[in-house]
Order: structure tokens, then sequence, then C-alpha cells
């Protein structure tokens, strides 16, 4: 079995987007995707941080610079920070990362 | 929980403003003056803002949770304000220049030390996404009834 990476980005690295990472990780949970390894960052270091990282995918609740991260699949995570739409975003990503299995 | 350790000072009532600077002179002051913040602070929160903006629409509701890097915070905090009346914040993850705007009636002013602050900031988003919670802040009067439907909103929160 895989171990899915995901990188999670906002302004400090360790605000917004530790929460975010924390819903992310529980709602792939419920979705059976327990191997996942979610990574916080300062979205000022995404690009470098996702060239090391190599992530399946990137969630953010700050802007990131789209361009810069090539074919990284990124969904805008503020639903896990407002609870609202927090569970379709996450049936949306537990597709992605299933889909890349069939790759 | 966070309403535990909620002192009056950091809440603020009606909290009466004009634009985002004086949210974050008046409630980072108060940050600063009990010793959660260093006197950086709130410098960093203006700054921090323009670049990262954390206006967040939940539901309706105007809220925004204006923080900034650990190294200007002494120990985590959050201080919480219902303002008289809706300021404009720019939405979270949007680039400023596009000026996406949130009206703003309930700021969550969180001061993150980077220890062992998660569950904290945990509790603070859980919090903002109980709408009935959030509901009644808009409309209280007086930092007791404030403190008040935090602290019935986290006992709900605890049940679920």
């Amino acid at each position: 079995m895989r171990i899915y990476k995901i990188l999670s980005a906002c302004g400090t690295g360790i605000a917004t987007s530790t929460v975010a990472a924390e819903k992310c990780r529980s709602l792939l949970k419920e979705r059976g995707i327990r191997d996942i390894d979610v990574i916080e960052c300062k979205a000022l270091e995404i690009a470098s941080k996702a060239e090391m990282m190599n992530p399946d995918c990137i969630i953010y609740t700050a802007e990131i610079p789209l361009k810069k991260l090539g074919n990284i699949k990124t969904f805008r995570a503020l639903q896990f920070i407002t609870g609202i739409g927090a569970e379709s975003l996450a049936d949306e990503i537990a597709a992605y990362l299933k889909s890349l299995d069939n790759k | 929980m966070l309403w535990e350790t909620l002192s009056k000072e950091l809440v603020f009532s009606d909290l009466d403003v004009s634009k985002r600077d004086d949210v974050f002179e008046t409630m980072g002051s108060k940050l600063v003056g009990l010793g959660y913040c260093k006197s950086t602070y709130i410098e960093a929160l203006k700054n921090r803002e323009l670049i990262f903006p954390t206006g967040l629409d939940v539901n309706g509701i105007g809220v925004a949770i204006p923080h900034t890097d650990p190294e200007h915070v002494e120990k985590n905090a959050v201080a919480i304000a219902k303002l008289k009346n809706k300021v404009d914040f720019i939405a979270m993850a949007t680039d400023p220049k596009d000026n996406i705007t949130v009206p703003v009636s309930v700021v969550f002013m969180l001061a993150v030390s980077g220890g062992k602050h998660i569950e904290f900031l945990q509790r603070v988003i859980l919090l903002l996404q109980n709408q009935q919670a959030l509901s009644q802040l808009v409309n209280a009067s007086g930092p007791e009834e404030i403190i008040n439907i935090i602290r019935k909103g986290e006992m709900e929160n605890e049940n679920l």
C-alpha cells in the first residue's frame, strides 16, 4: 500500500494549515485512506517544498503561486476551516488520490 | 476549553472601529499589554494581513482570524471581538490585488506561540464552525454574554 503525500500551506505554516491538515487527515481516514503523510509549510516556501517532497496534492489556506507548481493537483481548502463543504472537498481529494492508483 | 482561559479583558463587545488597522491596534494592544504578545505583534499582524488575508464567509457571517508568526508571540491566546459595524477584510486564500472582501462582524485574533498550539487552534476553529454560537455572537451584548455563548458552544462541540 502506498503512502499518499499531501502538502498543506498557509501564511505562517503553523496556523490554518495545521488545522486544515488535521481535518484532511481525519476525513480521508473516514474515506478509507489511512496511509497519508500531511506536511505543513509556509505559502512562501511552497515551490521549493513541493519540489523536495513531490506531493500527490497540495491543500492551501493562503494564496500560493499556482503557476510555479507545475502539474501538482491543488485544492483551495477553506472548507476545512469554515467547516462548510468540508465533506464534499474530502470526497474530491479522496477521489483524486484513488484515481492516482489507476494510472 | 477556551472559555475557561478567556478573560473579560480579551473580549470586546460592540467594538466601535471603522477600519481594519483600528481592529488590529485595539485588540492587539490588549494582547501586548497583558503580556501575550511582544510589542512587534501589531505591526506584524498588519503586514501579514496585507499578504495573507484572513477574512472568512461562514454561511453569511463574516469572520476574520488575523494572526502572525510565532516570534511576535509570548504565549497562546485568542482575543474575540464583535464589531459594532462591519469592517471589510480581504478573503482568505485570495490574491489581495483582486480585492475580494468579506464584511466582517466577528474577529478571533490569534496569538500563536508555536509550542503546543494545535489543540488550541482547533478549538477556535471548531467554535467558528458552530453556526448557532456564531449567530448568537453577532447579537451578543457585553463580554459576559460572549463568554457564555462560547462556553455553551464549546460544550456542544464537546458532545458531537
